[in-house]
Order: C-alpha cells, then sequence, then structure tokens
C-alpha cells in the first residue's frame, strides 16, 4: 500500500492558541479514515490543511508523497463534502456534479457519462434537472457527494457530512458511504465528532483531543483497547474507576483490588484509571478467574435489545453494566433497586490507563 | 383591529390621493385644475413638442442611466472591500460608508457645489452625473454588502476545491449568487437619481436641465397641465424601475425578487 496523505509535524496556529499541535500521521490510499474527536479538538482543521484551505504554521502536509505547501486548493488532487454541502444553489444537479470536471478541461462527451455514472452511483438518476433547493437534506448530501466524487480525487475530503441529517437517515447514509467508498477505492479522510460512525464506518480511526491525535488504530483497537483515558471516555461508555498500582493489579479507591494487566512502566503506588467496558461485566453468573465485585442496584436504564444497570460499589462509587435482553432474560422484574449483586469480568477486560 | 384597518386605509388615502389627482387631471382636456371635463392626451403632446422640456427628459435618463452603471459597478467593488478585506480600518470603513446616506442632501449638494467651483469646473450634466454617482455608491453598497455577507463560504471554498481559480470563483459562483442583489440596487439608485431635486438644483448647469430642476423653474411661472403630464411620466418610468427590480429576477428563474433583497429578505 502507498500514502496517500502525510502529516509530517503539523503544527497549526490561529493567533497564539494551536488549533494542531505537532501532528504526525499517515493515510494509506486506499483507506476509510477517520479523525474522531470532540468539537474544537482539530479535526477540521486538519482537514482544511489537506484541502488546502489552511496553511500549516509548521511541517508539511504530503498528497501522494509530494509537499503541498505552495499548492492552491484548486490544484489539488483531492475534493471535499463539506458539512453544510455548499452546492451552487443557481445550477442544477448536473450543473453542480459536472463544475469540477469542466474546470478540468475534460470533453463534454465525457463529462456526460461520468456525470451520469456519479448520479447513478448516490441515487440520483432523474433528478438532473432540479435545483439544489428542491431537493431534500439527504438528497442535497449525495449531490455533495457525487460533486466531489465524480472528479476521481486521490484523497476525498468529508467534513461531517451526516451531520445535518436526521438518525435514520444518517445510519443509512453511513451503509451506503462505505459501499460507495468500497466500490470506488478512493482514499476517504472522514471528519466526525460521532464515534458511533466512525467506528461503524472506518478502517482505522484518530482520536483527537486539543489539537493532539490520543491514539490512532482500528475501531477494535481503539475500542477495546484504549491508550489513555479520553480515548476510553469519549469513544463508547467506560467505567473509568480510579485506583493505585498494587502488585499485578490495581486496589480501588473504594478497596477492591481488581487483578489487570499492568504496563511495565507503572510501579507500585503509580495512580491510575482502571476502565471496563459495560458490556464485559457479568451480573450474578462467573466463571473461575474472573475479577469479581459486589455492589447494590441504584438503577436501571430499559433501552429496548439492553438494559443499563447501575451498580453502587461504594458511595459516590459507581459502575454500569450492560445486560442484553435476550431470550434467556426477562427484562422486567430483573435487578431490583437495592439489591446486592457481585459482578465479575475476565481480567483481560480490566484496563490500566494513565 | 377595525381601528388598524381603518387607520391602514385612511393612511394609503393621504399617501395615493395627491399623486392621482395629478394623473388624473394629466389627462384633462381642459386647462383647469379644478374640473374634470374630459379625457385627452393634449398635455403630453404640448410636452414632447417642446423641445427644451423634451431635452430635459433625455438629460434626466442620461444621468439616471450612466449614475445607475457606473455606481453600481464601484459600489459593487466598494462591497467586496469591506466584506472581503478584513484590516482593523474595516469597522471604521463600514461606518464612514453610510455617511452619505444620513448626510442632509442640502449639504451634501451645497459642498458639491463648492467642490466643483473651486476646482474650476463648469456646472453642466457631467457634475450632476458625478454628484449623484457619489451617494449612489452607497446605496449599492449597502444592498450589496448584506447580500455577500449572507453567502456561506464554504460555497466558495467548494468552488476552489473543484477546481476553479479565484476569477472562476467570481464569475460562476459569486457574482450569479449576488446578482439579484446589483440589480435591485442598480435600479434602485436609477429611480433615485431619476427624480432627484436637490443635488441636482446645485450641480445644474444652464441648459439642459434635468427635469425635476426643469419643473421647478417652470412652476415658478404657475402650474399647467403639462406638469401634470410630466410629473405622470416621470411617476411611471419610477415605477418601472422598481417593478423591474422586482420582476427581472423572477423571470429569470430565481425564487427570490429585488424587492426582497432590498428589504433584507433572504431567497429561498
Amino acid at each position: 500500500m502507498s500514502e496517500a496523505v502525510r502529516f509530517e509535524g503539523v503544527t497549526k496556529r490561529f493567533g497564539s492558541a494551536a488549533a494542531v499541535k505537532d501532528l504526525n500521521l499517515t493515510v494509506q490510499s486506499g483507506e476509510f479514515f477517520s479523525l474522531l474527536g470532540p468539537s474544537g479538538c482539530g479535526k477540521t482543521t486538519t482537514l482544511r490543511m489537506v484541502a488546502g484551505f489552511e496553511q500549516p504554521t509548521e511541517g508539511q502536509v504530503y498528497l501522494d508523497g509530494d509537499p503541498v505547501a505552495t499548492v492552491p486548493p484548486y490544484k489539488r488532487n483531492v475534493n471535499t463534502v463539506f458539512q453544510s454541502y455548499a452546492l451552487f444553489e443557481h445550477l442544477d444537479i448536473v450543473g453542480n456534479v459536472a463544475f469540477g470536471l469542466k474546470r478540468r478541461k475534460v470533453a463534454a462527451e465525457e463529462i456526460k457519462t461520468r456525470v451520469a455514472e456519479a448520479l447513478e452511483l448516490v441515487r440520483l438518476t432523474g433528478r438532473e434537472t432540479a435545483k439544489p433547493g428542491e431537493l431534500s437534506g439527504g438528497q442535497r448530501q449525495r449531490v455533495a457527494l457525487a460533486r466531489a466524487l465524480v472528479n476521481r480525487p486521490a484523497v476525498l475530503l468529508l467534513d461531517e457530512p451526516l451531520g445535518a441529517l436526521d438518525l435514520k437517515l444518517r445510519k443509512e447514509m453511513q451503509v451506503e458511504l462505505k459501499a460507495i467508498q468500497r466500490e470506488v477505492g478512493i482514499t476517504f479522510l472522514y471528519v466526525t465528532h460521532d464515534q458511533e460512525e466512525a467506528l461503524a464506518m472506518s478502517d482505522r480511526i484518530a482520536v483527537m483531543n486539543g489539537g493532539v491525535v490520543e491514539q490512532c488504530g482500528s475501531p477494535e483497537e481503539v475500542y477495546e483497547h484504549p491508550v489513555r483515558t479520553f480515548v476510553a471516555g469519549f469513544i463508547g461508555i467506560s467505567n473509568l474507576m480510579e485506583g493505585t498500582i498494587e502488585g499485578d493489579g490495581v486496589r480501588l479507591v473504594g478497596g477492591a483490588r481488581c487483578t489487570a494487566d499492568v504496563p511495565a512502566d507503572c510501579g507500585d503506588g503509580t495512580e491510575v484509571h482502571l476502565s471496563v467496558r459495560p458490556e464485559k461485566i457479568w451480573l450474578d453468573e462467573h466463571e473461575a478467574g474472573m475479577v469479581l465485585l459486589e455492589g447494590t442496584v441504584a438503577a436501571r436504564v430499559y433501552v429496548g435489545t439492553t438494559t443499563q444497570v447501575i451498580i453502587e460499589l461504594s458511595p459516590g462509587a459507581q459502575i454500569v453494566a450492560l445486560e442484553q435482553n435476550t431470550h434467556r432474560s426477562h427484562a422486567e422484574n430483573r435487578w431490583e433497586i437495592g439489591e446486592r449483586v457481585t459482578l465479575g469480568w475476565r481480567p483481560e477486560h480490566s484496563l490500566v490507563l494513565r | 383591529m377595525r381601528w388598524l384597518r381603518v387607520y391602514v386605509g385612511v393612511f394609503f388615502v393621504f399617501l395615493f390621493a395627491p399623486i392621482l389627482l395629478v394623473v388624473v387631471f394629466s389627462f384633462n382636456s381642459q386647462r383647469s385644475l379644478q374640473n374634470f371635463e374630459g379625457v385627452s392626451l393634449q398635455w403630453y403632446r404640448a410636452f414632447l413638442e417642446n423641445e427644451s422640456l423634451r431635452g430635459s427628459l433625455i438629460a434626466s435618463l442620461e444621468i439616471a442611466f450612466v449614475t445607475m452603471v457606473v455606481g453600481t459597478v464601484l459600489g459593487t467593488l466598494l462591497a467586496f472591500g469591506l466584506v472581503r478585506a478584513r484590516s482593523r480600518w474595516s469597522g471604521s470603513a463600514n461606518v464612514l460608508m453610510l455617511v452619505p446616506l444620513v448626510t442632509p442632501e442640502i449639504v451634501a449638494g451645497v459642498s458639491a457645489f463648492l467642490l466643483f467651483t473651486q476646482v474650476g469646473m463648469r456646472l453642466s450634466l457631467v457634475t450632476i452625473t458625478l454628484a449623484h454617482i457619489t451617494f449612489s455608491i452607497s446605496y449599492v453598497t449597502v444592498v450589496v454588502r448584506a447580500r455577500l455577507a449572507a453567502l456561506n463560504p464554504e460555497v466558495e471554498q467548494a468552488a476552489m476545491d473543484l477546481g476553479a481559480t479565484r476569477l472562476d470563483t467570481l464569475r460562476l459562483v459569486v457574482l450569479p449568487a449576488l446578482w439579484p442583489a446589483v440589480v435591485a440596487a442598480g435600479l434602485l439608485v436609477f429611480a433615485l437619481s431619476f427624480d432627484d431635486f436637490v443635488l441636482s438644483y446645485f450641480t445644474t448647469g444652464e441648459s439642459p436641465q434635468p427635469l425635476p430642476v426643469r419643473i421647478w423653474s417652470a412652476i415658478r411661472f404657475g402650474v399647467t397641465p403639462t406638469i401634470n403630464a410630466i410629473g405622470t411620466l416621470m411617476l411611471a418610468i419610477s415605477a418601472l424601475a422598481i417593478v423591474l427590480a422586482i420582476a427581472l429576477p423572477r423571470l429569470l428563474g430565481r425564487r427570490e425578487s429585488g424587492i426582497g433583497v432590498l428589504l433584507g429578505r433572504e431567497g429561498a
């Protein structure tokens, strides 16, 4: 695999505030790569530096191996799907989609075929002469996608493209986007603050916070093996418990001791967070060798396919367990509030974070 | 709410009655300004047969046309400058630009007169046009700037992203989005220039004089029905400019009207 985008020591400052700090990242070609983080984490600035709308204060951005500092946006072989879609309201759908090809002086016949192909790809055949104002939000989003994809860029940049859609449509478009990416084989650099979206679509995710990449890896890696407290907290629900290292485990603030894989650089007494995913916790059913804790059911939240059981370990220390409402169990009448329960998880699901 | 309706009705009567009177009496077959005797076009004929009056009409149209073209171009450029150039002076520039709109016209007229005589320019149609362009730039800038500021900056970035140079972007994306505002502003300025009196009065030369100034001189020798005919014609020309401002964008497939742009209402 060759590299599509590479950031080398990229820092971007606006005035005295740094939006991106010393970013080093390589996106392989053909990859669906997501920049995930809360608003203000620098993910959009990073994307805009690839598009050419922002210039790095320090460092260098490479596209296809070439530095692009002096290349203006209109000469870069990348295209952007904007958050606001930014459609040309005075042009019809064909006019919008053909815009890039016309600027590149592609022959009229070829423009016609490629526009038709792109519209078919995003399932908008038949709406050629409509104006953007006549389309629904989902359709406008797909025009924006076709308008960018039709140019066959080396990298497609997507800035929260599903942010303005309602939940159901967003889920549908996630599946569709991923399918389109697989079909066209173009590198997607995708910016989102929605962890679920990033997990569902990406080959790799860079989790950003405060202008730095906290962790970069496959969805499974960043979810199952977060290396920092921020990542564990931002992606999915995490039970983060404070404690100190003690031998081959962690002594929690409440007094209980949990076995865990202790990183080599954490000596006894180091203050750490212990993280356990709610779905890894077993209630009242255990295997040999499990970490076991006692607690009281404090609350129960029924959410359809699962029930969240909130358990108080000691005053102020709560832990969330996710119980599947499968055929084996009855959602109602289980885990009465105030009931004493034993909860357990496999030691490999204890994550020690600093 | 009955009162409100009555109030609105009375308001419109007071607004339109005097104008209606002028229009009706311009078609009077008699000289009387009290009794309407019968329909005739004789006062219009009298107006158009009077070479000096006809010259004034043409002069007014010429002034308004040149003002519209030059004022719209300069005003649009100024709007770009004010919206795009982000410097520490842009705040003050934005306020200063409004000064011509609130300057009493008599002050503008006197100062224009003084300036032209100081630099030794002979008062003529040229001086009137220059004075008109000066105030019209502000009007155009206010209207176009509002539109420009409302433009989503991502749309321009999208054009550049798709391979359009800065000039392409201006030509293919910005101007098409802007032109209802530009057209509306241009026609507004045409109407304002066409019926301007105070500024024209101070900057006019001997002959030909613009129509409003000409009417003013004529009235000193008594109101004739010809004045009514001229007034009606001027009204028609001004109204036409406004109607065009509303209709042009619509006729060309836009869902917003020029008047909406003038009033600051956003199109879909």
